[in-house]
């Protein structure tokens, strides 16, 4: 348990340095390479749930495609890159209060269920865990529970992908 | 600890010895290799071309479209891994509802490339 | 090695069954998004006029077809309310009921987007199958039962919605409006999950039926994580429904939007906010009654005031209605805060009658526009009963709807949500609602009086207005709708009363 709260600490405290300084830092692109700081430590911390199939999918869809999507769109919109100061607006008080005020709320609801409650322990073998967390767990998932949700993705992608194109198309 | 995170920790382990290797051998060469700063060796192309402007430019907006269509199939790619995990246990359901989902997928491509929005122009 | 050798394992994992007549809706509307994309890839040649605007509009109607076809297994008192697909959706009446507003939302958008897309010369398949998806996504919603389905329904609704906000490509104002919609709604999108997080935290599943037997079952110590789920909840719900302070993007989106998608947006995307509103609210969350009611208690009256005071001021009538449908949610709401079958009936019946209501509107606000969708200052409506006689009273007739005037549905809708809080005892919020609804009223009043008090002489004539035949077709049958079920709402009431949710224990 100890190496695993020893191993959570460091994510945790890598990834709230990366996000903060995501929002601070001056260069746009520097942002998005903050953001998979943040998105990795997110990953490892899925792995330390043993949910590894998710931490997968964090590497693959968030680092893998949705932050190149973001590096693209900024470097499509922007001509010069490099420090910018016109990223910040006077609305930056504003918004750290609010940020302050949902934290301190969301902070106290979490504190306030879930107290000293220990995560559950990981002291089973990897097939114990793999037969409820694992990849083939997710797919019994889709294929019996979740099956309606499975299909309306393909319905909520195609929508997407619909929009693409009525968005990419040249008249 | 347990078993499963052990196997990780072995990831962890392997991550950071590399890490130190390589900062170790470039921190070995910092110290005994001599040091003359010159700023021609800052450039890119030491010995070629000078370089013109900045390595940020803008790129192309035609690029867009193919990052787009990237997230949504890796999205698809997603949801295809568990279906290959289990593929035996889910039988000829798991092939037919799999079937219906790239279906609709394709046919969202297969409209793509009609209107030309895959043409390179 | 051959599929049945592949597939001759003995271990199986227990598939759903999935209930074919009861998904049949959902099933027709992307069947059909699907045909209008296969159509458009297959043919070289450009189909017949407004083909695709046909074909949605009949998938819509074979929709509320099956959907007559549910209605009577449901309502049957031997057989009821049932789930499917392993617990994921339930059909109920109030599913049923959704499915046939959103449907007719879909086919009288359709039918005005027909003449609109060819007079601005962006005629495709693309609205239409966004549109049917959106729908589709926008049923889901109204019919999950559970919380991650209520959550991917919300996100195909909403993603077709954001693209279909910024289709006519060439007006700034509409690609602005898309923006905004689009990170404003990813924003809301994030709230709504982190409340189906919380609630999966305090009750342990995302299922709808689960949560509720949870709920009744048991007493939690700390509630903090439920009330903040609820909180989470709200935004992302209110803010579909545009409720008050979640409304900041639909006065610039609604303007901006190209008129028939406004025409959906207000009715079939704010019908399955409400759906889902009163699904996870009124039906699973009613044990925590007395938690959620002031929260709804106080947007409703903050959606009540804001909508009508700052309606009055605008200029432009695409606007004042953004502002005016900002003050129907809020109504919509006093019915929700009841939290009564009577408010949820009456809630109900202003949903169907205000679809009609706000389709008709802006229906004649895509007419009135003309070519490039610009006119639509209060000045394009002068005169309009000398120019469009027809028209002008077409519209008189929803704008006193919309007011509250008797013998139109919008009176009754009002009168039932009034009366709801009335036996509810929420006095305060029935007295607001109807001072709201007088200050309103000279909003509506002024655009009739535009239309036919003004003096035309002298001022320059406003553009031609066309009245093809598709947007006809929708704005009869929004009329019709209108005054008949103003005189006689009887059997509308009846389908309402018949219609509250139920929440079922996920069954197999």
């Amino acid at each position: 348990m100890i190496a695993q709260n020893i191993a959570f600490g460091i994510l945790a405290a890598s990834s709230v340095l990366a996000a903060i300084r995501m929002v601070t830092t001056k260069n746009v692109v520097h942002a998005a390479l903050y953001l998979v700081v943040v998105l990795g430590s997110v990953a490892a911390n899925y792995i330390l749930l043993a949910a590894e199939f998710v931490a997968v999918v964090q590497l693959l869809v968030y680092i893998g495609a949705i932050v190149v999507l973001f590096l693209f769109g900024v470097m499509l919109t922007r001509a010069k890159l490099g420090h910018e100061g016109e990223l910040d607006n006077d609305q930056r008080g504003l918004a750290a209060v609010t940020a302050l005020l949902i934290l301190g709320i969301l902070g106290y609801v979490l504190v306030d269920y879930f107290g000293d409650d220990k995560l559950p322990q990981l002291n089973r073998t990897h097939e114990q865990l793999n037969a409820t967390r694992g990849t083939g767990a997710v797919g019994n998932a889709i294929f019996s529970t979740y099956l309606i949700p499975f299909e309306v993705v393909s319905v909520l992608l195609l929508a997407a992908l619909v929009g693409a194109i009525v968005l990419a198309r040249r008249d | 600890m347990s078993d499963f995170l052990q196997a990780y920790l072995t990831v962890a382990v392997f991550g950071g010895t590399a890490g130190l290797l390589i900062a170790g051998v470039l921190g070995l060469g910092r110290l005994i290799r001599p040091s003359r700063p010159n700023p021609d060796k800052l450039t890119t192309y030491e010995s070629g071309v000078d370089p013109v402007g900045s390595g940020f430019s803008q790129s192309q907006v035609r690029y867009y479209i193919f990052a787009l269509l990237f997230v949504l199939f890796d999205v698809e790619a997603v949801f295809i891994f568990p279906w290959a995990v289990g593929l035996e246990t889910y039988s000829y359901f798991g092939l037919v509802e799999m079937g219906i989902f790239v279906f609709i997928l394709v046919l969202g491509l297969v409209y793509a490339w009609r209107k030309g929005v895959l043409r390179w122009v | 090695m051959t599929a049945a050798l592949l597939f001759a394992q003995v271990e199986k994992v227990a598939t759903p069954k999935l209930d074919w007549a009861a998904t049949a809706p959902l099933l027709i509307l992307c069947g059909a998004a699907l045909l209008l994309l296969l159509i458009s890839s297959l043919t070289t040649s450009r189909p017949a006029r407004g083909t695709y605007a046909v074909i949605t509009v009949l998938a819509s109607a074979f929709a509320i077809g099956t959907a007559g076809v549910l209605w009577a297994r449901v309502t049957d008192a031997e057989r009821g309310a049932f789930t499917t697909a392993a617990g994921a959706l339930t059909v109920d009446g109030f599913s049923v009921f959704f499915i046939v507003v959103i449907s007719l939302g879909i086919a009288l958008s359709a039918l005005l987007a027909d003449d609109y897309l060819r007079r601005e010369n962006l005629d495709g398949p693309e609205l239409y199958v966004l549109m049917l998806l959106s729908g589709a996504g926008g049923i889901v919603m109204a019919m999950a039962n559970d919380l991650i389905v209520v959550f991917l329904g919300l996100e195909t609704l909403s993603i077709a919605l954001y693209v279909m906000a910024g289709f006519n490509r060439r007006r700034a104002e509409s690609r602005e409006s898309a923006m905004k919609y689009f990170v404003l709604g990813a924003f809301s999108s994030a709230f709504l999950l982190y409340g189906i997080a919380f609630i999966y935290g305090a009750t342990g599943s995302t299922n709808l039926g689960d949560i509720a037997g949870f709920l009744n079952a048991n007493t939690l110590e700390h509630t903090g994580l439920l009330l903040g789920g609820f909180a989470l909840l709200l935004v992302g719900f209110g803010f579909k429904a545009s409720a008050v302070p979640f409304h900041v993007w639909t006065p610039d989106v609604y303007q901006g939007a190209p008129t028939p998608v406004t025409a959906f947006m207000a009715s079939a995307s704010k019908a399955a906010a409400f759906a889902a509103l009163l699904r996870v609210f009124v039906s699973t969350f009613a044990e925590y009654r007395l938690d959620w009611q002031p929260l709804i208690w106080g947007i409703a009256v903050l959606t009540l005031v804001v909508g009508s005071v700052l309606a009055i001021v605008q200029t432009d009538v695409k606007r004042m209605m953004a502002y005016s449908s900002i003050s129907h949610a809020g109504f919509i709401l006093v019915g929700v805060q009841a939290a009564t079958a009577q408010g949820v009936s009456a809630a109900l019946f202003y949903v169907l009658s205000y679809t009609f209501m706000i389709v008709g509107t802006f229906g004649v606000a895509t007419l009135v526009s003309g070519k490039g969708d610009e006119h639509h200052g209060l000045e394009a409506y002068r005169g309009l009963s000398r120019r469009r006689p027809g028209l002008a009273l077409t519209f008189t007739v929803f704008l006193l709807a919309q007011a509250g005037v008797p013998l139109t549905s919008g009176f009754l809708a009002k009168f039932y949500v009034i009366g709801a809080a009335v036996d509810a005892h929420s006095y305060a919020l029935a007295l607001i609602a109807m001072l709201s609804s007088v200050v309103s009223a000279f909003l509506y009043l002024r655009i009739v009086v535009a239309m036919y008090m003004t003096d035309e002489e002298g001022a320059e004539p406003g553009p031609r207005v066309r009245v093809p035949l598709g947007a006809g077709v929708a704005l009869g049958l929004a009329v019709a709708f209108t005054v008949v079920v103003g005189i006689l709402p009887q059997q509308v009431v009846h389908w309402a009363d018949r219609a509250i949710p139920v929440v079922l224990a996920s069954g197999r």
